[in-house]
């Protein structure tokens, strides 16, 4: 793309385009320690999280008050348009993934009072490692405008889905061997959810990057693979 | 008389399309400044034609009403028909086709005379009123069409010169629309007003909509994105892209389109 006749309207996209990178950067480091500190018990780090989360929020905060600011004074247009409109959606989907890990952390400082669920930590460690790496993409094809990158990432998204699903099973099954499990179960349960949840938000910004660099959002159903809902008795 | 009836059923098919210019050429001595231009223009519909300087858009605009006729080296070449009738044959009056197009340019041009005289001239040269009761009402109507009629009615015989800038080119429109136009051509009309006096002229150039086929020249893309339905961008003489309004200002087909409108070097 051509520069802007008006370098300082250049200025400030990047402006704005660095802040989502770096807001992002916060939310790959947020979802890699929340998942850490479950698998290693650390209260500390599993801290830093929840208190890390202020930072996101107030780069949200930014770069909602750049973009009305590029909206009001530049009356984007086109590519433009789309990339402020793209990057207000973009830091929306980071926030609430930043809530997510937040919350993981916190229900982290409950657990490390009741004893591990055989492997399960494991699991969700690498279920969020996973998202992670899809966040990682789905920026770099944010900066690179690259619509194939963040269909490659969209398509990924079943994988977390199986993963948790897998988990959910294995929960069902270790709640009904021994009543004593269910709270730990409870909450590895909903950090699992929350993992699956960061997924379909990345997702979200990958549907986002896909608009940004074609004009179009993608039209075919991705798919979907969390069945949960349909459980009823474990097999 | 075949031909006529097989003329009469292509138009019936294209009853939405009030101007259509088919590959128009425009020669200025060697200068070639319109280059094989293919356009249908809707009827109740503002199309915005939008370009950089000297891309033809205004050269283009006046091959509509023949305003071009007037200068003696420029050349129109390619077919321009107006409810299918070739607006370039030897057997059109051009006094005539600019009552059925009229016009209404950059500066507003109010002639030295009262408000009354500026709406009723055309009129009255076209023969449209019988009586001077019928010539107050053509004066009414086209003022109030002019969305200025408020604004005048009590001073209807004060020179039209001692208006201000906005109201002299809603002046201006009143006057255009009184001789029962079809089409209304606008080149550049809100470039010497005020914000203020802009808005009220945009206003007044959505609701002409209902009755004309207006097509507009402007240098403010946020203009075009505000009045038009349709918009035309020209490049070089050439018409790089036509579309729907919203989708040439969200999401354009062609690169110098988006480069031209994003405010980007070329």
């Amino acid at each position: 793309m051509n520069e802007h006749i008006s370098s300082a309207y250049d200025r400030d996209l990047e402006e704005i385009q660095t802040l989502v990178i770096k807001m992002g950067g916060l939310v790959e480091v947020a979802i890699l320690n929340a998942g850490e500190a479950l698998a290693k018990r650390d209260v500390a780090l599993a801290e830093s999280v929840r208190a890390g989360d202020k930072d996101i929020d107030a780069l949200e905060m930014q770069i909602n008050e750049e973009a009305a600011r590029t909206i009001a004074l530049r009356a984007p247009v086109s590519k433009d348009l789309r990339s402020v409109l793209t990057t207000l959606r973009i830091a929306a989907s980071l926030e609430r993934i930043g809530d997510y890990a937040k919350n993981i952390a916190k229900r982290t400082t409950t657990l490390v009072d009741i004893p591990p669920i055989n492997g399960t930590d494991t699991a969700l460690k690498r279920m969020s490692r996973e998202v992670q790496v899809m966040l990682k993409d789905v920026l770099d094809s944010y900066l690179r405008r690259d619509a194939v990158l963040a269909e490659d990432v969209r398509q990924r998204d079943q994988e977390v889905d199986q993963m948790y699903n897998a988990l959910f099973r294995e929960f069902l099954t270790f709640m009904m061997e021994d009543p004593r499990n269910i709270t730990a179960c409870m909450h590895l349960h909903f950090m699992a959810k929350n993992v699956e949840r960061m997924g379909d938000l990345v997702t979200n910004m990958a549907e986002q990057v896909i608009y940004l660099s074609t004009g179009e959002m993608p039209d075919e159903a991705r798919p979907k693979d969390d069945q949960t809902a349909f459980v009823s008795t474990p097999e | 008389m075949e031909d006529h009836y097989r003329m009469d059923r292509t138009m019936s098919t294209a009853q939405d399309t009030k101007i259509s210019a088919r590959n128009v050429q425009v020669h200025y001595a060697d200068n070639h400044a319109i280059k094989d231009v293919n356009v249908e223009i809707g009827d109740k519909t503002v199309t915005a034609f939008i370009g950089p300087s000297g891309c033809g858009k205004s050269t283009f605009l006046r091959c509509l009403n023949r305003m071009n006729d007037t200068i003696d080296i420029c050349r129109v070449g390619g077919d321009i028909l107006i409810d299918g009738e070739d607006i370039y044959d030897p057997k059109v009056d051009p006094v005539q086709l600019r009552a059925k197009v009229g016009m209404v340019f950059q500066k507003p041009n109010p002639f030295p005379k009262s408000i009354y005289d500026n709406v009723a001239y055309g009129p009255k040269i076209h023969g449209l009123a019988a009586n001077k009761a019928e010539l107050d009402q053509i004066v009414e109507r086209a003022l109030r069409r002019g969305a200025i009629w408020d604004e005048v009615k009590d001073r209807l015989h004060a020179p039209g010169t001692g208006l201000s800038g906005g109201q002299q080119q809603r002046l201006c429109i009143a006057r255009a629309v009184a001789t029962e136009p079809e089409v209304l051509l606008m080149d550049e009309p809100c470039s010497a007003l005020d914000p203020i006096a802009t808005a009220q002229v945009e206003e007044l150039i959505d609701e002409l909509r209902q009755n004309y086929a207006v097509v507009i020249v402007t240098h403010s893309m946020q203009q075009a994105a505000r009045v038009s339905q349709k918009t035309a961008f020209f490049h070089l003489g050439n018409l790089v892209e036509y579309d729907d309004t919203d989708q040439i200002f969200t999401n354009p087909k062609d690169p110098r389109t988006e480069s031209y409108i994003s405010g980007r070097i070329g």
